[in-house]
């Protein structure tokens, strides 16, 4: 009897076999036939089929992307000339709004690194990442950054090979080939170490971190997807690496089981790798903000310092502008001007005694004089001002003398008997009045009539003093010149007034008196022409001495010609006076 | 781009690391420096004007301690036995690593007798180790110290790698 096991294979036979002869040897009717229509079939929903496709997981666009990129290459291969008729009417707006988009992008960039490397936190983020050993770029992206994902690799699970990397900057700097291979061997051992149950399903590396970086491996049955990631790695990533994952074993299942090394074949799952290439900024980091009142008290004190610091400024140094207004007063010095603060004040001053009181001064300019500190000294002063002031109150003293200024120089004129005005000349001369530069007294009349009190012996006196400065005089010519000179004028002039104070001395005396004039010359040249020159030295100031009113009677010219006496002879260019005097009787 | 995983094996200081570093950089070293675990390297040759990239798995050395371990042998497309022909054991232990690899692989096997710069201690053309020849897919005399052979080794394992 057959079993019951038996009787289901038979059945289970008979039943292929209808199903053979009415569908054919591996369903070849059904394929035949629908394989005819399968064009129209298909065309009838393919739009739709693609549609619902895309909808469902976004895969569509992905397949296709590298078809459309092939056939855009193509296109522009061979086909270059309708690519650009077709593109030109965008191209233009294209370039434009590129060029916007890479000056904005620069500007952007610009500012950032300006931001970043000229404030504190940038220069803080340069120490830090100095200290940490890493590029301040990276430092900066680390602090910038919640999380980036720098790098995502595809890594083939059986031979550890690189199927695809892409890199955010597309620099790659790591050396992906090596990293993935060493990511494999330390999976292995991982895998082989740790036998965590029985079935002996190895245990499999999820993240390998550090502490500002993770690599976080997603791994499939053929392939695993690794991402690189700086900062903390949100489960967000964990996601798309899973999504991505399946969406390339579900894509190039065949490929991965195939793979023999090459791989090219890969090149398409960059854009599946990119949708890895995750960035979330951080956002403003909202410190707690502390008043800092203690920075600020400080600041405030600094400021209120700074502010009384420059007023003080001000004030002295309006008040040093002030006080030396006194420097430009006659007969006043300003030695040292010490502003200690504003109510201790050192002047140190030289002062003529006729300018004016400096206490007087400070008062009058609405200052107070209680509040300085006065070092004065007494000096001359040669200031026109004062001068005028000097000379006023000595010539006060004698009122019969009457004084004008011609040219900031004193013009004396009225009567005076002699010693009295040789003690004014005096008094005068000690006062900075010199009759070579700025006094004439040549208005200065002598009183004619002597006292009579006077006694003989002071007239005797006065007669030898006078014929003594008379004999004083000499005029001094330079070489081979015979004229008077300006300075021969000032002597002739003392000439001319010694001779007519000796006039009424001379009467009282009895005494006749005469004037020699004596002409020299020096030895150099001839004898004759030195006779002649020292002769014309002798006329030339008797004529003067006759214009100032000397009578001619009274002089006698004398030529000597050379002064035969070494030590002189070779200078002696001059013209000597002397007095000759006897008594009558 | 045409990438090769291969891995070299052996007794320890036979030379793989040497033989390695002799292929990427050119340079040999006299200092030792045992491997631990595995040292992965690459190198792009040009074979037929073909680009191809090998990845070189350095495994450390395998003694009675250090049994070997076939976990980084995993998708190999071919490997390297090294045995030190002035150490008749390296080569009894070289046949025993690659009896274990046969179990887990049939990838090409090519035996590399380093270190030829030094008097051998045994020969392959020796009676006893004849039939070992047969075993590999080929066989090499080199030298990582001058460098003998050691280009010749891998491309012909890339050009063999290429072919199957």
């Amino acid at each position: 009897m057959p079993t019951d096991a038996e009787k289901e294979a038979e059945s289970a036979q008979q039943l292929e076999k209808v199903r053979t002869l009415l569908l054919g040897k591996d369903n070849s009717r059904i394929t035949e036939s629908i394989k005819k229509d399968a064009r129209k079939i298909v065309a009838e929903v393919i739009t739709e089929a693609l549609h619902d496709r895309q909808k469902k997981d976004h895969s569509v666009d992905k397949v296709l992307q590298p078809f459309v990129e092939d056939s855009v290459q193509l296109s522009v291969t061979h086909n270059s000339e309708q690519m650009v008729i077709s593109l030109y009417p965008i191209v233009g707006s294209l370039v434009r709004k590129s060029v916007a988009a890479f000056l904005s992008d620069f500007m952007e960039k610009t500012n950032q690194l300006l931001e970043n490397s000229l404030t504190i936190k940038g220069l803080k983020w340069r120490l830090k990442a100095r200290q940490g050993g890493v590029s301040y770029a990276q430092y900066a992206a680390s602090q910038t950054f919640v999380y980036r994902v720098e790098h995502v690799f595809l890594i083939h699970r059986e031979t550890g090979l690189l199927l695809n990397t892409v890199a955010l900057d597309n620099e790659n700097k790591s050396d992906a080939d090596i990293v993935s291979a060493m990511l494999t061997a330390i999976n292995d051992f991982v895998g082989d170490s740790f036998l965590t149950n029985d079935e002996r399903l190895k245990e499999q590396l999820q993240s390998v971190s550090t502490e500002n970086f993770n690599l976080l491996i997603k791994p499939g049955p053929s392939a695993l997807v690794v991402a690189a990631v700086s900062g903390n790695p949100p489960q967000s990533i964990s996601d798309q690496l899973q999504l991505t994952v399946e969406n390339i074993h579900s894509l190039y299942l065949e490929e991965l089981n195939s793979f023999n090394g090459d791989n090219q074949q890969f090149d398409n799952t960059d854009n599946l790798l990119r949708d890895c290439l995750l960035t979330e900024q951080k956002t403003a980091t909202d410190d707690k903000k502390k008043t800092p009142w203690f920075a600020w008290a400080i600041v405030l004190l600094v400021l209120l310092f700074a502010g009384y610091k420059s007023f003080n400024w001000v004030k002295s140094s309006q008040l040093h502008n002030k006080i030396m207004q006194l420097d430009t007063q006659p007969g006043v010095i300003i030695k040292q001007l010490k502003i200690h603060s504003l109510d201790d004040i050192t002047l140190d001053i030289l002062r003529d005694p006729d300018a004016l009181n400096i206490t007087d001064w400070l008062n009058n300019n609405e200052m107070n004089a209680a509040q300085f500190k006065l070092i004065e000294r007494n000096y001359y002063s040669f200031d026109p001002p004062i001068l005028r002031e000097r000379a006023q109150r000595i010539i006060k003293a004698y009122p019969n003398i009457t004084f004008t200024w011609q040219n900031n120089t004193l013009v004396l004129a009225g009567t005076l008997d002699i010693t009295k005005t040789e003690q004014l000349l005096n008094t005068l001369a000690i006062a900075g009045f010199k009759s070579d530069k700025n006094l004439t007294s040549e208005q200065l009349q002598l009183t004619s009539s002597l006292p009579t009190l006077q006694s003989k012996q002071i007239q005797q006196q006065i007669f030898d003093d006078l014929i003594g400065r008379i004999a004083a005089l000499q005029l001094n010519f330079p070489v081979a010149v015979e004229t008077i000179t300006p300075e021969m004028h000032v002597s002739l002039q003392k000439l001319y007034q010694y001779v007519q104070q000796l006039e009424p001395v001379a009467k009282a005396l009895n005494i006749n008196y005469g004037l020699l004039i004596l002409g020299s010359s020096d030895n150099t040249g001839n004898k004759t022409t030195n006779n002649i020159i020292s002769l014309k030295r002798a006329n030339n100031a008797s004529y003067e001495l006759q214009q100032k009113g000397i009578n001619k009677d009274k002089m006698f010219v004398l030529g000597l010609g050379q002064i035969e006496i070494t030590a002189i002879s070779s200078k002696a260019r001059t013209v000597m006076f002397n007095v000759i005097h006897i008594n009558q009787e | 781009m045409i990438q090769k995983k291969i891995c070299l094996l052996g007794a320890s200081s036979v030379g793989k690391t040497s033989l390695v570093k002799q292929f990427v950089e050119g340079i040999f070293s006299e200092k030792y420096l045992t491997t631990i675990g595995v040292k992965i390297d690459k190198k792009t040759i040009f074979l037929e004007n073909e680009e191809i990239q090998l990845m070189l798995w350095d495994m450390e050395g395998n003694d009675t301690y250090n049994v070997f371990q076939e976990r980084y042998l995993r998708g190999a497309a071919g490997y390297i036995i090294v045995v030190d022909q002035t150490r008749a054991t390296s080569l009894h232990e070289g046949l025993d690593i690659h009896t274990l690899v046969r179990q887990v692989t049939d990838c090409p096997a090519i035996l590399a007798i380093n270190k030829s710069d030094l008097p051998a201690t045994w020969n392959m053309d020796d009676s006893e180790n004849k039939s070992y020849q047969n075993l590999f897919d080929l066989q090499f005399s080199t030298s990582a110290k001058t460098g003998s052979n050691v280009e010749e080794m891998f491309s012909a394992l890339a050009k063999l790698l290429l072919r199957s």
